[in-house]
């Protein structure tokens, strides 16, 4: 029989939470979740057999990270840059500290503020024991971020992140963030999750909770920026409390395989969400992305809008689910997935799957696979335009109805670089 | 000076299902026209006028059987639609593409800049200072550049936008497939004092029209009619006063032609 992960990991798992300080009630979780992982069941995402690509089986995450600081460090002065569960940059504007807001890393946060960081990690929007996965994350974390916003302060500036994932030595990466906005709060959060080398095949698994609490506004962008030599979990979960709102931008810009797992559950009356993915997929990349909401809440409002485009051989499924519970009267439920195919070897797949249970709803979908427009595309080659471009061009119309939804300038601006930056490469490729 | 000329010309409409079967539409057409000159086309419904432009410019809908398209004395059938267009051909389309999420804007800077060195584009300020004259020969606001191209513009609107980058490109030749349908009187005008904008010895129009209004305006040095996948009459403006008049059964009886026209019961 092989060992299990339990008895793979249990010791190291012990002494890297001693090395980190990690208070006792975390240690337990840790220890708790690693013993039962190989119970829970793996999450499924329709169409996609990810079976083949390790996530369940992880090796050397508690190795020392390597640094390579090849990237851009964005003007802001809200910042964070871990490489692992190494802390590059932490800055927060001295006025934020002063209002109570809190912005490091996940170490410091539990050594200082023990007490906030045990009532939510894990606790409300995820639980450990959601799947394997997400019990894996916890069990074997190796970098995290914590992000609190107190009661009714409203953060004007952006709070962003850089997350560095290591492909210069063998070091799975397991990185857990927890955003907490408490009651009547603003703020907008971003994080780009960053690729470093290509000497080593890795797995990364990403857990994020967001926290929205009563009357607090969310806007969270995420930049996904994963490399060839990494195939990828990412589980992002809101939990949106009554008349809050959170608001999700995200852009998977990826090289490798990745499933992702981006639900948001509308508990509250009145709760409200928007969810916007871009994707694109290049070379022989797999992508499967489930985009969830819930209404739990009454007179809750849940919007989906996912556009990706697949290049060369690659493969991606949007699944968009929209689920409205009994008792969730009033509520709506909307989403609509397009996908742009390039090539005749590209697979795409959109599909649209409503859940309701309660009669005095809204709700409704679109859905289309489709090609890029012939028509289009002569008309602007007509005016002298190379092929490329034309396509470019044509590519930045269709994701643009939803990159323009994205309110803050700065994203739309990141996001639209990383777009052209990854077409030209699959283009060339 | 440059040449565009066009020699017994044969193309065939591509049938995606079965390629030899494809209909000839365009039948041996000859056509010969030099910077500083504009001519005219007109011809009655479905007789390969825009075939005839779609050609030329390279719409891969249309396959070339027999003849050539000669610019400046070389053929370009072997060249794609995008190396025509840098070599200095310009369609203006019977019915242009609506292309969402593009802004006019950017579309015709990256047209610009497609004829330009990549370490030569043109700079903001020229580009804007070029397109806020041109906007005012054609009455245009920069409301309309600002929109997605073509996106929910007018039939009228589409057609001045088509004229807007003609005057930004200036191409050497321009084939305009019935800029004037669709147009008020006013609009009419507007349109064609942009193409007039044009003339000179470096610039040569072939225009496709049903109307002989827009020649009113556009006086044209000959005018060729088609008939049947072929150019069956050429002379000068006071052909296209002729036709208005007698109708194209008329001519057709006049040269003896075996064609049916459409609207003949
Ligand atoms: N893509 C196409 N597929 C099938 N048939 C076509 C296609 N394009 C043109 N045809 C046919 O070829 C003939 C000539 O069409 P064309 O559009 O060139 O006529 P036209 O002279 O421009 O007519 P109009 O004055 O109505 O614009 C018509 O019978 C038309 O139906
Ligand atoms: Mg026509």
């Amino acid at each position: 029989m092989r060992p299990s992960i339990k008895d793979d990991f249990m010791d190291d798992t012990i002494a890297f939470s001693k090395n980190h300080e990690e208070p006792l009630w975390f240690q337990k979780m840790r220890e708790e979740a690693l013993s039962h992982a190989s119970e829970l069941e793996l999450p499924v995402f329709e169409k996609i057999n990810y079976r083949g690509w390790r996530l369940d089986r992880p090796k050397d995450p508690f190795a020392t990270a390597t640094r390579d600081n090849n990237f851009d460090v964005p003007d802001t002065d809200n910042l964070l840059i871990q490489n692992g569960d190494q802390t590059l940059t932490n800055k927060l504007d001295p006025k934020l500290s002063e209002q109570g807001v809190i912005f490091t890393d996940i170490w410091t946060a539990m050594k200082e503020y023990p007490k906030l960081v045990q009532k939510y990690l894990l606790s409300t929007s995820i639980k450990p024991t959601d799947n394997r996965l997400v019990a894996l994350n916890l069990a074997l974390m190796n970098g995290g971020a914590f992000l609190y916003v107190p009661k009714n302060v409203k953060v004007d500036s952006s709070i962003q992140s850089i997350y560095l994932q290591d492909n210069n030595q063998k070091k799975d990466y397991v990185h857990h963030v927890l955003v907490v906005a408490d009651q009547g709060s603003e703020v907008t959060y971003l994080e780009n999750f960053l690729s470093q080398g290509d000497s080593a095949d890795n797995i990364a698994n990403i857990v994020v909770e967001v926290v929205a609490c009563a009357n607090s506004r969310v806007h969270f962008s995420a930049l996904d920026q994963f490399g060839e030599h990494v195939s990828t979990y990412i589980n992002r979960h809101g939990y949106v409390g009554d008349n809050a709102r959170l608001d999700w931008a995200i852009g998977l810009m990826n090289d490798n395989q990745v499933v992702g797992d981006f639900g948001t559950d509308l508990r509250g009356e009145g709760s409200h969400s928007e969810a916007k993915v871009v994707a694109i997929t290049t070379g022989e990349q797999v992508s499967g992305i489930d985009t969830k909401i819930t209404n739990y809440g009454q007179h809750s409002i849940g919007h989906i809008l996912q556009h990706g485009v697949i290049l060369q051989s690659s493969s991606l499924t949007f699944n968009g689910v929209g689920h409205i519970v009994k008792g969730a009267r009033g509520s709506d439920a909307q989403q609509e997935s397009r996908v742009l195919m390039l090539s005749r070897t590209a697979r795409g797949d959109a599909n649209p799957i409503l859940l309701i249970d309660e009669n005095d709803v809204t709700a409704g979908h679109a859905a289309s696979v489709g090609r890029v427009n012939e028509e289009q595309m002569y008309y602007l080659m007509s005016r002298g335009i190379d092929k490329p471009t034309a396509q470019r061009l044509v590519i930045r119309g269709f994701l643009s109805s939803v990159i323009t939804e994205i309110p803050e300038k700065e994203v739309r601006v990141r996001l639209t670089n990383m777009i052209e930056r990854k077409l030209i490469n699959g283009q060339q490729k | 000076m440059s040449t565009l000329e066009v020699k017994d010309l044969h193309v065939s409409v591509v049938d995606d299902d079965d390629e030899a079967k494809g209909q000839e539409i365009l039948k041996g057409v000859n056509l010969k026209m030099s910077t500083g000159e504009i001519h005219a086309i007109m011809g009655p419904n479905g007789t390969g006028k825009s075939t005839l432009s779609q050609a030329i410019m390279g719409n891969s809908a249309y396959k070339v059987t027999q003849g050539d398209v000669l610019l400046d004395g070389k053929s370009i059938l072997d060249m794609p639609v995008d190396e025509r267009a840098r070599a200095g051909l310009f369609l203006a389309m019977q019915y242009p593409a609506e292309i969402a999420g593009v802004t006019n804007i950017e579309f015709m800077r990256a047209a610009i800049n497609a004829r330009r060195d990549e370490n030569d584009q043109i700079p903001v300020m020229e580009f804007m200072k070029k397109l806020d004259d041109k906007q005012a020969i054609l009455d245009m606001t920069d409301e309309m550049s600002e929109r997605y191209l073509n996106e929910g513009f007018s039939g009228g609107e589409k057609k001045r936008n088509e004229i807007l980058q003609l005057l930004m490109i200036e191409p050497k030749f321009a084939i305009l497939d019935e800029i004037d349908s669709g147009l008020d009187i006013d609009a009419l005008k507007v349109v064609s004092r942009g193409v007039n904008s044009m003339r000179g010895d470096n610039f040569g129009s072939l225009i496709i029209t049903h109307y002989q209004r827009l020649l009113n305006y556009i006086i044209p040095d000959q005018v060729h009619v088609m008939m049947d996948g072929r150019i069956v009459k050429s002379g000068g403006p006071d052909l296209a006063k002729k036709l208005e008049d007698e109708g194209y059964a008329g001519l057709r009886d006049d040269l003896g032609l075996d064609v049916k026209l459409t609207d003949e019961i």
